[in-house]
C-alpha cells in the first residue's frame, strides 16, 4: 500500500477560491436583502409574503438572506434523469458532466444545400435523430423552432417530435403555462402516468428569469407548473454584462447569482425538495454590434464561477458549450466551440447545453452537433487523465524492449492502446497523399457528410403506436383549446 | 466449426499458440499444405486487412494476428516444395543511409509479413551498397526504401542508381516510403512505388508482385 496515494491522474480547474465564493455569495444575498428582485406574478408574490419577505411598490421583493440559505441547505442537491424507456442515463449533482442540444433556433444550415433559412418541423425532427445517433450527445432539445407551426402550438409539435424521434432526455421550453400543460400531458402519456413521470423523469424544462432582477409572470407559472408537477426544471437567467447587468464580471455575476437564487426561493416555497438545476449565464453584450455574444472569453470565466458556487452551494449546475457567434460552419465556430466544451467539462457543470449553436443563438445545423459530439470525445479523453500505478508504467515493458527497440508488437500496447489512446472519427490523421487519395475533404465536409449518413440510415425506436394516437389526440386537443388565444406573458 | 474457421479464428485474434496447435492438427489429418496456407492463413489476413480499412482493428490488432501467421507459415514452410507451393515472394527492407529512423519502417515489414511476403529487415542506416548486396543474395523482387527526414531522401536515389548499376533494375522493384515522401518525388527519383501508408504498402506489393507474374506469362 502506499498511503493517500492514488495513481490517476486529472486536470484539476476551479476559478473561485472558498475565500472568493464566500465574497460573491455574501455579495448576492446583500442585492437580495437592499435591491429586492421583481416578481410579476400574484401567486409567487403570495407565497414570498406567506414565507416573510417584505414586498415594496412595484412587485419589488426583498428576500431576507436566513430565508435563501435555508433554502440552499433543501434544495436536492442531486437529479436523476431517465431515458424516454426508464433507464437512468444522468446523475446531475457533484461535478458529473452531461452534454447536449439547445432549444429555439429559428434558423437552419440546410444539410444539402448549405443554404442559411428558416427552421421547420423537420429540422426539429432530423435534429433528434442525430442527437438520438451521437453517443457523446447524453440529452436532446428541439434545436429548431418551426416557424411554419403557428407561436401556440409549436412547442408542443417539438415535444411530439422529440418524443417521436429519439428515447434520450429532452430538454425543452414552451410559451407559457398553457402549453407546457399539453406537453406534460404528452410526457405523462409515454411515461404511463402522473406518477410515473415523477419517479422516472426523462424531461427537463428551460425557463428564465429576466435580466436584471425581474421573474416574469409567465416564467413564474412554468416554475411553478413544474414544480407542482415534479419534473425538474432548469431555471436560470441569462445576463448581458453591460446591459442587462453590470459590465464588470464580478457585479454581473453578483447579479445574476441573485436572480437565480431567487427563482430556487420561488421554486421550493411552491414545492419543498422539488427537482431544480439552477445556475446563470453572465456574458458580454458586444459593444460594436449590440449583439449578444455566446462564444466569447467572458462567458467562459464568469460560468467558471457560477459551477464553483453552484458545487459549494450543492444545487446541480447549468451550463452552456459548443456554441458559437459563426454564422456558418467555419473555422470560428470550432475555436469557440472547442474552447467551450473543453471549459464546460472542466469546470464539471452538470447539464451543458447548445452543443451545435450557431449564429449568437439563432442558427443550427445537424452537421455543427456532430461536430460537437466529436470535440467532446476529445474533452472527455483529456478529462479522464492517466494513471501512474507501477502496472501503468510499466517498467518491465519498458526494460524489454529497450534503447531501439519497439513498443508497437508489445502484448502491453495491444491490451491498453484502446483505453490509454482517444481515435477521432472524423479529424484527419491521414497523411498528405493520403488525405488527397481520399478526395481532400476538410473537416467541414465530412462532418456534413457524416450527419447526411446518421439521417439516412440511423432508425431511432419507435413510441408505441398507443402512445402515437394519445400524443395526435392531444394536439388537436390543444389546438382547438389554445387557437388564437393569447398566453400570459 | 471446421479447422479452417478455427484456424481463420485463432489468426484473426493473434492467439499464436492456438494457431500452432491447429496446423499441428491439420498436419496431422493430412490436410493439404497449400489448402491450410490459402483457406487458412492467408484467408484470415484477409478479413484482418479488411476490418483494420473498416477501422475495427487497428495497427497493434493487425501485427498481432500478422505474428500468429507468420508463426503458422513456419511450420508449413518445409512442405512447400514437395507439394508444389512456389515460396513466398521476397521483400528487402531498411532504412536509408544517414536516417536511423525505424519505427515507420519496422511497421511497413511487419505488416507486409503479415500479409505473406518473407521480409529481409536491413534496419538503419543502410548504404546502398548493403541494399545491393542482399538483393543480390536473396535474391528479393521488391526492394523497399525508408527516410524521415527531408537530408537523407536523397539516399533512396543514390540507392536505386545503385541497384541499376548493379545489373537489378529489371530484376527487383522499389518502393519509397517515409512521412516526407511524396508521390512526386518517388516519380523524380524513378521508383517503382510509393504508398503514405503500411497497409497501402501492401496492396502496392502484392500489386507489384502480380506484375511480376503476369510478366513471367508472357
Amino acid at each position: 500500500m502506499n498511503t493517500g496515494f492514488r495513481s490517476q491522474c486529472v486536470p484539476n480547474y476551479r476559478v473561485l477560491t472558498e475565500y472568493h465564493i464566500k465574497e460573491i455569495h455574501a455579495a448576492t444575498l446583500e442585492v437580495l436583502g437592499t435591491v429586492g428582485v421583481r416578481v410579476l406574478d400574484e401567486e409567487g408574490l403570495q407565497v414570498l409574503k406567506k414565507a416573510g419577505c417584505q414586498v415594496e411598490k412595484e412587485n419589488i421583493v426583498h428576500i431576507h438572506k436566513d430565508l435563501v440559505e435555508e433554502t440552499i441547505h433543501n434544495v436536492p442537491s442531486h437529479i436523476i434523469i431517465y431515458n424516454r424507456k426508464g433507464k437512468e442515463v444522468m446523475h446531475l449533482g457533484g461535478k458529473e458532466f452531461y452534454f447536449g442540444m439547445g432549444t429555439d433556433l429559428i434558423n437552419t444550415i440546410d444539410l444539402k444545400t448549405n443554404e442559411l433559412r428558416t427552421s421547420n418541423l423537420q429540422d426539429v425532427i432530423n435534429a433528434a435523430r442525430v442527437g438520438d445517433y451521437l453517443e457523446e450527445i447524453d440529452f436532446i432539445a428541439s434545436f429548431a423552432l418551426p416557424q411554419e407551426v403557428q407561436t401556440n402550438l409549436m412547442y408542443i409539435e417539438c415535444f411530439k417530435a422529440m418524443l417521436e424521434n429519439s428515447i434520450k432526455p429532452i430538454f425543452f421550453t414552451a410559451a407559457g403555462k398553457e402549453d407546457l400543460e399539453f406537453i406534460i400531458e404528452m410526457a405523462v402519456t409515454v411515461a404511463g402516468g402522473n406518477n410515473r413521470l415523477k419517479e422516472k423523469p426523462f424531461l427537463i424544462h428551460y425557463s428564465e428569469p429576466t435580466s436584471p432582477l425581474s421573474h416574469s409572470r409567465s416564467a413564474v407559472r412554468k416554475l411553478f407548473l413544474c414544480a407542482d408537477h415534479g419534473i425538474p426544471i432548469n431555471y436560470t437567467p441569462a445576463l448581458l454584462a453591460g446591459a442587462t447587468g453590470p459590465v464588470t464580471l464580478a457585479g454581473a455575476i453578483t447579479v445574476a447569482n441573485a436572480e437565480a437564487l431567487s427563482g430556487i426561493v420561488l421554486h421550493q416555497l411552491r414545492a419543498k425538495g422539488a427537482p431544480i438545476i439552477s445556475g446563470f449565464v453572465a456574458t458580454t453584450m458586444d459593444m460594436l454590434t449590440s449583439s449578444v455574444v455566446y462564444g466569447g472569453p467572458e462567458l467562459r470565466l464568469t460560468h467558471s464561477a457560477c459551477s464553483d458556487l453552484y458545487h459549494y452551494y450543492g444545487i446541480p449546475v447549468w451550463g452552456t458549450a459548443g456554441a458559437s457567434d459563426a454564422h456558418c460552419f467555419d473555422q470560428q465556430s470550432a475555436i469557440e466551440s472547442a474552447i467551450s466544451i473543453l471549459m464546460a467539462a472542466l469546470e464539471g457543470a452538470n447539464l451543458i447545453h447548445d452543443i451545435g449553436y450557431l449564429g449568437q443563438g439563432l442558427t443550427g445545423s445537424p452537421a455543427t452537433l456532430v461536430m460537437g459530439s466529436e470535440i467532446i470525445g476529445y474533452v472527455k479523453r483529456i478529462l479522464r487523465g492517466f494513471d501512474i500505478s507501477r502496472e501503468r508504467i510499466g517498467m518491465e515493458v519498458i526494460q524489454q524492449v529497450g534503447p531501439g527497440g519497439n513498443f508497437l508488437l508489445t502484448e502491453q500496447t495491444r491490451r491498453l492502446h484502446r483505453q490509454e489512446h482517444w481515435q477521432p472519427k472524423l479529424m484527419n490523421r491521414d497523411n498528405p497523399d493520403m488525405w488527397k487519395e481520399r478526395g481532400n475533404k476538410t473537416y467541414g465536409e465530412r462532418v456534413t457528410q457524416k450527419a447526411i449518413e446518421i439521417l439516412e440510415t440511423h432508425k431511432p425506436e419507435p413510441l408505441p403506436e398507443s402512445d402515437r394516437r394519445t400524443l395526435e389526440e392531444i394536439i388537436k386537443k390543444a389546438e382547438k383549446s389554445l387557437a388564437g388565444i393569447r398566453f400570459v406573458v | 466449426m471446421s479447422i479452417f474457421e478455427d484456424l481463420i479464428e485463432s489468426v484473426i485474434q493473434g492467439d499464436e499458440a492456438n494457431v500452432k496447435e491447429l496446423i499441428h492438427q491439420a498436419l496431422k489429418n493430412n490436410l493439404p499444405v497449400k489448402e491450410i496456407l490459402n483457406e487458412g492463413l492467408i484467408k484470415a489476413m484477409g478479413i484482418v486487412g479488411d476490418k483494420f480499412k473498416k477501422c475495427e482493428f487497428y495497427v497493434p490488432d493487425v501485427l498481432w494476428a500478422g505474428q500468429a501467421m507468420k508463426a503458422g507459415i513456419e511450420l508449413i514452410r518445409p512442405f512447400f516444395q514437395q507439394v508444389e507451393v512456389s515460396p513466398l515472394a521476397k521483400v528487402v527492407i531498411g532504412t536509408v543511409e544517414g536516417d536511423i529512423h525505424e519505427i515507420g519502417k519496422n511497421l511497413v515489414a511487419m505488416m507486409v509479413e503479415a500479409n505473406g511476403f518473407d521480409v529481409v529487415n536491413l534496419g538503419v542506416d543502410v548504404s546502398p551498397e548493403k541494399f545491393v548486396e542482399c538483393v543480390k543474395e536473396s535474391g528479393a523482387k521488391i526492394c523497399m526504401m525508408s527516410a524521415l527526414l527531408t537530408t537523407t531522401m536523397p539516399a533512396m536515389k543514390r540507392t536505386i542508381e545503385a541497384l541499376r548499376e548493379g545489373g537489378l533494375g529489371e530484376k527487383v522493384k522499389t518502393m519509397v516510403g517515409g512521412a516526407p515522401v511524396t508521390m512526386k518525388f518517388a516519380k523524380e527519383i524513378g521508383a517503382d512505388g510509393y504508398s503514405p501508408d503500411a497497409l497501402g504498402a501492401v496492396d502496392l506489393a502484392k500489386k507489384l508482385i502480380e506484375a511480376y507474374g503476369e510478366g513471367a506469362k508472357k
